[in-house]
This record gives structure tokens, sequence and C-alpha cells, in this order.
């Protein structure tokens, strides 16, 4: 990409409202405008944050975070397409597993968190248990419908070319599923940060989850509003990591830009 | 596949459970851990120690009221994000200035996960009733937010043409035009901020045992009431369940009424 368009598509009034409200934030605080006990200014959030940082243990807690995140993901990913797989090229497993899958796939994920502390106690066990079991069900899904509503002549179209079964499978419907399949591994991917929050909230005194109750408890609002924005950029940087990585590898995947 | 068409497909599919037969591999599983369950194991109580657990709850007279508690504070939450969510979504979505300049600040509130507020939500608000509905409507409100800016920033500008040239007033614009072509697009936003309200309310009863079924899980797990926990995670499963199909209900019944259009911009 040329660097002229990059500088086009950056979005300066958006920015700068950004930094207007962050500005606005630090003049009320200072001011005494809004004088909350608990709500220090952005400057004195930046600080808390250097000041973690620089004692790394922000460091730790987000590679805490980042790879129980990498590891459920890991584990949804592959279960869900293996399991995606066999209900999208089997009208038997969907006839005999959809209606279970239906059942099961609504539980909130939070609900396995006293069920992970019975058996793992506070661990990243636990953590696992909650990670895993919710993001399992997008890439599942999406692994699914992709195979499952692949146009049928795909299929002819394979045939005609006198194409094998395996041939068919490997160049013609796993393709046309994938776009599908890489959807359900982006929302994956948000839910894992999400529940990987969750748990590390309730279930495993670790992280970036536990940093920020660590700190609320401690009354430090600095320190955790500091960890919420790490959280929240973490956020921002995966997503927009993914998409960057699905647009390298598989460029007619790419959702379309919003005009 | 085109968003509409997604949506129409969503449309007809909402009525249709898949046939029962697929419950099959569940209850095999079920009946097979009753069977081969005999001793009473601390960690993997048969189902009918689950069923014993959730009586003893009823008897001591906890769970409905945490039922109700719950169902509340997702109905009552999810209310106000729908409201929140698509007055905001409409006046950000009028107008692309307002689109690109709080973009950046709504992706950002987009990208957070929600559980991460909850903590500072008890920081100011304390730990009443209040706190759990601000924190499950402020939660829940982005996607649908999102989702209505969008779609009226997507009507097709030739919609909007033929509203000027049949000199449609105002109001007519809004019901013949606007609303149609928004409609399905806050459908699916509150689809996906449906299993949200649920997990964060349960959320921040477990973390502050405000009265639900979430006080009542981390109870029973530090009881180390195994019975009971596994109880209440089917009653949970339970609540997932209904809340998602009565919501598919309603939207196959909104959507036979405003059904997606095909023009897109």
């Amino acid at each position: 990409m040329d660097s002229r368009r990059t500088t086009a598509s950056v979005n300066w009034p958006g920015l700068s409202v950004f930094a207007l409200v962050l500005a606005a934030w630090e003049a009320a605080v200072r001011s005494g405008t809004i004088a909350f006990e608990f709500l220090p200014a952005p400057s004195a959030i930046l600080a808390g944050a250097v000041e973690l940082a620089r004692d790394g243990i922000l460091l730790r807690d987000l590679l805490h975070t980042l790879l129980s995140i990498a590891i459920g993901w890991t584990i949804a990913m592959i279960v869900g397409v293996v399991v995606g797989l066999l209900l999208g090229f089997s009208p038997l497993a969907r006839r005999y597993g959809l209606a279970s899958i239906e059942v099961l796939r609504p539980m909130p994920g939070i609900a396995f968190a006293p069920l992970g502390l019975l058996l793992f106690g506070f661990s990243l066990q636990t953590e696992l248990v909650v990670t895993v079991l919710p993001t399992v069900w997008p890439v599942m899904i999406n692994t699914m419908g992709g195979i499952a509503n692949a146009p049928p002549r795909l299929t002819d179209v394979g045939r005609t070319f006198r194409l094998g079964s395996y041939e068919i499978v490997r160049y013609l419907l796993l393709p046309s599923a994938l776009p599908s399949i890489i959807v359900g591994a982006r929302i994956s991917l948000g839910l894992a940060l999400v529940m990987a929050i969750v748990a590390e909230i309730v279930g495993n005194p670790e992280g970036l989850g536990y940093g920020i109750v660590r700190e609320q408890q401690a009354l430090h609002p600095e320190f955790m509003f500091a960890y919420i924005a790490v959280v929240g950029l973490l956020g921002v940087i995966l997503n927009a990591g993914v998409l960057a990585i699905t647009k390298a590898l598989w460029p007619w995947t790419a959702p379309r830009q919003p005009a | 596949m085109k968003p509409s068409a997604k949506l129409a497909a969503l449309g007809r599919m909402a009525w249709q459970l898949p046939s029962p037969r697929g419950l099959l591999p569940l209850v095999a599983a079920l009946v097979l851990w009753q069977v081969l369950q005999t001793g009473n194991s601390p960690y993997f109580p048969p189902p009918s120690a689950w069923w014993n657990g959730l009586v003893q709850i009823a008897a001591a007279g906890k769970l409905l009221a945490a039922c109700i508690a719950t169902l509340k504070t997702i109905v009552a939450g999810l209310a106000l994000a729908i409201l929140a969510g698509i007055v905001l979504g409409v006046l950000i979505g009028t107008s692309s200035r307002a689109a690109r300049a709080l973009g950046p600040l709504l992706e950002f509130c987009r990208a957070m996960p929600p559980p991460a507020i909850v903590p500072l939500a008890i920081l100011f608000l304390g730990y009443d009733e209040r706190m759990k509905l601000t924190i499950v409507a402020l939660s829940a409100m982005w996607p649908i937010l999102l989702n209505t800016s969008s779609a009226i920033q997507h009507i097709h500008p030739l919609l909007l043409d033929v509203s000027t040239s049949f000199h449609l007033s105002p109001f007519d614009r809004i019901r013949l035009i606007i609303v149609p072509s928004v409609v399905p697009a806050i459908l699916l936003g509150v689809r996906i901020a449906l299993p949200l309200t649920i997990v964060l309310t349960l959320l921040v009863e477990i973390l502050t045992s405000i009265e639900g079924v979430g006080a009542l899980m981390i109870t029973a797990q530090r009881n180390f009431q195994s019975g009971q926990v596994y109880g209440l995670l089917v009653l949970v499963g339970l609540f997932g369940f209904v809340i998602n199909n009565a919501f598919s209900i309603v939207q196959a019944v909104i959507l036979r009424r405003w059904p997606p259009r095909s023009v897109q911009a």
C-alpha cells in the first residue's frame, strides 16, 4: 500500500474527537468540575500505566492474558473446525447432533466458572474451561454453515471436471467455506478475550482481568483505569491484527470496508 | 452472502428447530453418566444429584426469588440497551460527519470487553441493583448502536431520492423508508447483545453476591455443593435456551411485518 493512501485514510476528525474527550476529562478533573473520589485524570492514569509497566507487573499480566487467550482460542479452533467439518459434510451427524448443540450453545460461558472452580480451584485450567467452552460455538457453527451452505453447483462443476471427492472437498468446498470459517474465528477470538477477562476476574487470580479487580479492591483507581485501558487496546489490536492477517493471506475473504 | 440475504435467512430459520432426534447424544450421555456414576463423587455427581441440589435450594425458598431477580435484570437491562442503542444509533447514523468523528471512540468502546468495566462500576456505584442494570445496559448497547447507525448510513440513496420526489412528510419518510431499512439491523444487534446481557448479569451476581442465580452458583461452589453447582448450571443453560428462542419468535414476527430489503447501497 502506498503511503499517500494510508495518510489519506487516517481518520483525523475521529482522532481529534478522541483527544478532545481526553482533554475535557483532564480539564474537568483538574479544575474540580467533576470531583468523584475515584476518578483520576487521564494524565494520572498514564502515569499509573507507566509505573505499572516499570514494575514489570503490567507486562507479566499482559503475557498471562495473551497466553490463556492463545491456548483457549487454539483449542476452540481445533475442536470447532473438526466438529464443524463433520457436521457440515455429514447430514447424518447433523440430524443426530444439531439439536444437542442447539441446546448447549446458548449456555452462558460464565456459568462454567463455578464448575471450573469446583473442579480445578483458582487456576489456569479454570480459566481455560471458561474461555474454551463458549468460544467453540462460533467456529463450529460457521464451519458447518460454510460447508453445508456451499452452492450445490460447486459439486456439480467438480463432477463435470471429473474431480474425485477429495479434490472437490480440497479445491472447491473448503475454499468456498473459508470466509465463513474466518468470520467464526474472528468472533471466537473476540469472545476468548472477553471470557479470559471474566475468568481472571472470578476464577484465576492472574492476568489483566485480575489486575483490574486487584487495583479496585486496593482503591488505586489510576492503576485500575490503566488496566482497563490496556484491555481495551488489546481488544482493538487483536481485532485489527486478525483482519490484517486474513487480508494478507486470503484477500478475497476480507469484509468490505463500509463506505 | 449479502447481509440482507443473511437476515432473510435468519427470519426464515427462526422458527425451525432442528429435529428432536438430534437430542439423542445429549440424552444418552446424561443417562450413561447417571448409570456409571454410582458413588457420590464430589466432582462429577450424577444427574439425579443435580436435581436434588436444585430441590434443596428451592426448598430453602431461594430459587424462585433468584430466578426472578436475574430475569428482571436481563429484561430491564436489555430494554434500556435497546432504547439507548437505537436513539444514539439514529443520531450518529443520520450524520456521516458525526459517524466519522465519533468512529474511533465508538470503536474503542466496542472493543472494550464489557466485563472489564464491572469493577469500575462497582467502585463508582456501589453494590446495588442500579449498578447491575447500568453495567448490563451499557455493555449490551454497543452492538445495537453500531448496527443501527451503520444500517442508516447504508440506506440506498435511491430510496431517499424517492421520498424527496414524492414529497413525503418527515413522518412518512421515517415510517416508510427509514424504519423498514433499519429494523432488521436492530434485531441483529439485539441478537448479538442478548447473550452478553446474560453473561454480564451472572458475572455481576457472582462478583458481588447481589441476589440472583449467579450468587446462588458461587455460594454453592464455595460450600462444595457439587450437586447444586451442576443443577444451577443446567438451569442457567435453560435460561439461555428459553430467552434465545423467545427472541427468535419475536424476531420472526417483527421480520414478517418488516421483511429485510434486498436493495443494497
